[in-house]
């Protein structure tokens, strides 16, 4: 990076104090997960896996599409994806898996000498059905194995035997992780576990909603990063240490009217993960020209709290009603009401080639959601992970046309 | 800019041609220029340029110069860059203000573009990422039938009965007529086929844009008689064309320059 381009970075972006306290904690929890591995008592798990099971029962976890993530950022995606697809993987599989996978293969070649070693592999797939031929592979690889938490597809109420099937889940998964750790569950721990979660999803949840400020105090890049722990810490004292901290932080910038970009004067929608790969780039370079992104779909996902006189029924419905288990509808509906809600002038909507969950439908959630909030967006296509898939100056092309749209 | 002017140059830099157009502040064009894009975008830019001051007889040091087109960042004389977008919508509006949708097909890409009462773009959907859509889907057509690019269309047209070109791949229709001249088609109907099979592709990026009459079509295949009788019959409406369907672009940059 020249001099040059630092110094308009440094003008554009506020950096957050918290993020010292964020790499710390995560460092940590790395750690633990080395040695919990070490001690035969590691867990990978999907992003949507209800953690507060595991953790109540003692085992560690480790989250492979963060360790997707990681890879991303450091720019090796399409090395450790190769392997992958060099053992036979199909391109059109998800960079998240592929990663895993490659790195699985090749963990000497991987960053940090890949995810610890796992005793076994926990999918749920009220994110995607992909998770679980992925943890299939790297079962098959590992020796660990797998167990299937299914959360079939909710449209509107999620009907009592629907229900009781996912309570069933619930159940067999203590049952599977007390023989498989010989541990024991209880529920008052559960309980303890719940209220930690809960407390740090509502932390969370209000350096959200603070962002409904002018000037917004986060912006997309900073949310991503600052999601870490309610992704991999749910249900554990550092990540409500961590959230306490970053909502200090944001109220202060709120009362002092400091904005996350210096100069706020286009507030956008982001829809979908984002392009680890490119992260500060494409966020900076567009707070460099005034845009920023007070709110996303993807960091809103984590909102549900395990709470009321029936713990395993919150499970249940908190588990299957993330996000990415709704209709097209649930999505159009939130988008909307992000846009209202935080006085949103568009959208732009990231086409991830991997994740055909997420990103199945934008073409006509992207009209619906013009229609219906009368602000224009854009779809952009390319990948989180895999770098291959994103193309420069056709990105540009449509992110230009669409800020053109505001002058 | 240090004075106020009243005339303004828009240069189009698209992959196969550059285009360039000085107007005033009326709108009128003083010069119009067009080029092969060839191995240099810079070049050809400055080769437009010395075109458009012979053409007008004007010295063009000072006034004000948007780049637009998918070379728009490689000339570093420009004062302002804007999406093609942004100036197709304004440069048609300027000829034709009733027009709500447009379509442009260029060598490398289409678009549509939803343009707003005010010429400005209020949505658009482009397909950059695949050949078959474009005019470079009709150039390898035309070269497997060994005719020129310009006898491509008015040989469809004369075919009554065009054959079925199923793939929408480039490189697979190919191989596909390959096969169709080989069973004997006409060459004329073979030719149809192209266009339909080009001309479905780009009337389904316009309806997802959604269909608002009436519809402009710009760009340099839109010169194409059977490309737009087609495109017509797939839309179920006609089109309206501007006299230089090549250059709307680089007007949309050149009266954009003038308001600088
Ligand atoms: S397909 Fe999508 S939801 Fe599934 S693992 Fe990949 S990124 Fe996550």
């Amino acid at each position: 990076m020249g001099q040059e381009e630092r110094h308009t970075e440094e003008k554009v972006y506020r950096q957050l104090r918290a993020n010292s306290l964020l790499q710390e904690i995560m460092l940590r929890y790395m750690m633990e997960g080395q040695a919990a591995s070490e001690q035969g008592k590691l867990a990978w798990v999907t992003s949507g896996f209800p953690v507060e099971i595991p953790v109540t029962m003692g085992v560690n976890v480790s989250y492979p599409e963060q360790y997707g993530a990681i890879i991303g950022s450091q720019k090796v995606g399409p090395e450790i994806c190769g392997f992958a697809e060099e053992l036979g993987y199909s391109q059109e599989l998800c960079s998240y898996a592929r990663s895993s996978i490659g790195s699985v293969r090749y963990p000497e070649k991987s960053p940090l000498d890949g995810l610890p070693k796992p005793q076994a592999l926990l999918a749920c797939n009220n994110i995607c059905g992909t998770v679980l031929r992925w943890y299939d592979a790297v079962s098959q690889m590992t020796g660990a194995p797998v167990f299937l938490f299914d959360t079939p597809p909710t449209e509107g109420d999620q009907p009592s035997h629907h229900r009781e099937y996912v309570r069933q889940s619930v159940l067999r998964l203590i049952d599977f992780l007390s023989r498989t750790f010989h541990t024991s569950f209880s529920e008052e721990r559960l309980r303890k576990v719940g209220e930690l979660s809960g407390e740090a999803i509502d932390l969370w949840t209000r350096s959200l909603k603070a962002c409904r400020n002018r000037p917004s105090p986060l912006n997309c890049a900073d949310r991503f990063l600052a999601m870490a722990p309610i992704v991999a810490l749910r249900g554990t004292e550092p990540a409500i240490e961590f959230y306490q901290a970053l909502l200090e932080e944001v109220q202060e910038r709120v009362s002092q009217g400091l904005g996350a970009i210096r100069d706020e004067r286009i507030r956008l929608l982001w829809d979908d993960i984002p392009p680890w790969f490119t992260i500060f780039r494409f966020f900076n370079g567009l707070a460099a020209r005034g845009v920023v992104f007070p709110a996303d779909t993807y960091t809103h996902a984590w909102s549900g709290s395990l709470a009321g006189a029936d713990l395993l029924d919150s499970v249940v419905s908190v588990y299957s009603n993330v996000y990415l288990n709704k209709g097209l509808e649930a999505k159009v509906d939130k988008m909307c009401e992000l846009i209202k809600e935080y006085s949103l002038d568009g959208f732009i909507m990231f086409s991830v080639r991997s994740c055909k969950r997420y990103s199945l439908g934008q073409l006509v959630s992207k009209e619906l959601v013009m229609e219906r909030t009368g602000v224009p967006g854009v779809v952009i296509e390319g990948d989180m992970v895999d770098s291959r898939l994103f193309n420069d100056a056709q990105i540009q092309t449509r992110l230009d046309a669409l800020l053109e749209m505001f002058l | 800019m240090a004075r106020r002017t009243t005339i303004g140059i828009g240069l189009d830099i698209g992959s196969t041609t550059t285009k360039g157009i000085l107007v005033d502040s009326s709108g009128t064009v003083l010069a119009a220029s067009l080029v092969t894009t060839g191995a240099s975008a810079p070049i050809a830019a400055r080769h437009v340029m010395d075109e458009l001051s012979q053409t007008s007889g004007k010295e063009l040091t000072g006034l004000p110069i948007i780049t637009t087109g998918y070379g728009r960042t490689s000339v570093e004389f420009a004062h302002e860059t804007v999406t093609e977008i942004t100036c197709h919508s304004m440069g048609v509006h300027s000829l034709n203000p009733d027009i709500r949708l447009l379509i442009d097909v260029g060598g490398q890409d289409s678009k549509v573009i939803r343009i707003g009462p005010n010429g400005r773009p209020t949505d658009f959907e482009l397909n950059d990422k695949c050949s078959a859509g474009t005019g470079r889907f009709l150039e390898v057509m035309a070269r497997v039938l060994e005719v020129s690019i310009d006898d491509l269309g008015p040989l469809a047209l004369r075919s009554t009965s065009p054959s079925t070109i199923s793939s929408t791949c480039t490189v697979f229709a190919e191989s596909e007529v390959v096969g169709r001249i080989g069973t004997g088609a006409a060459p004329a109907d073979i030719a149809a086929g192209a266009h339909l099979a080009m001309a479905g592709k780009v009337a389904t990026l316009a309806k997802r844009v959604g269909l608002v009459t009436p519809v402009g079509v710009t760009g340099g295949v839109a010169l194409n008689p059977a490309f737009r009788h087609y495109l017509s019959k797939q839309l179920n409406s006609s089109l309206w064309m501007p006299d230089k369907p090549q250059l709307t672009g680089a007007l949309g940059a050149a009266i954009l320059a003038v308001k600088r």
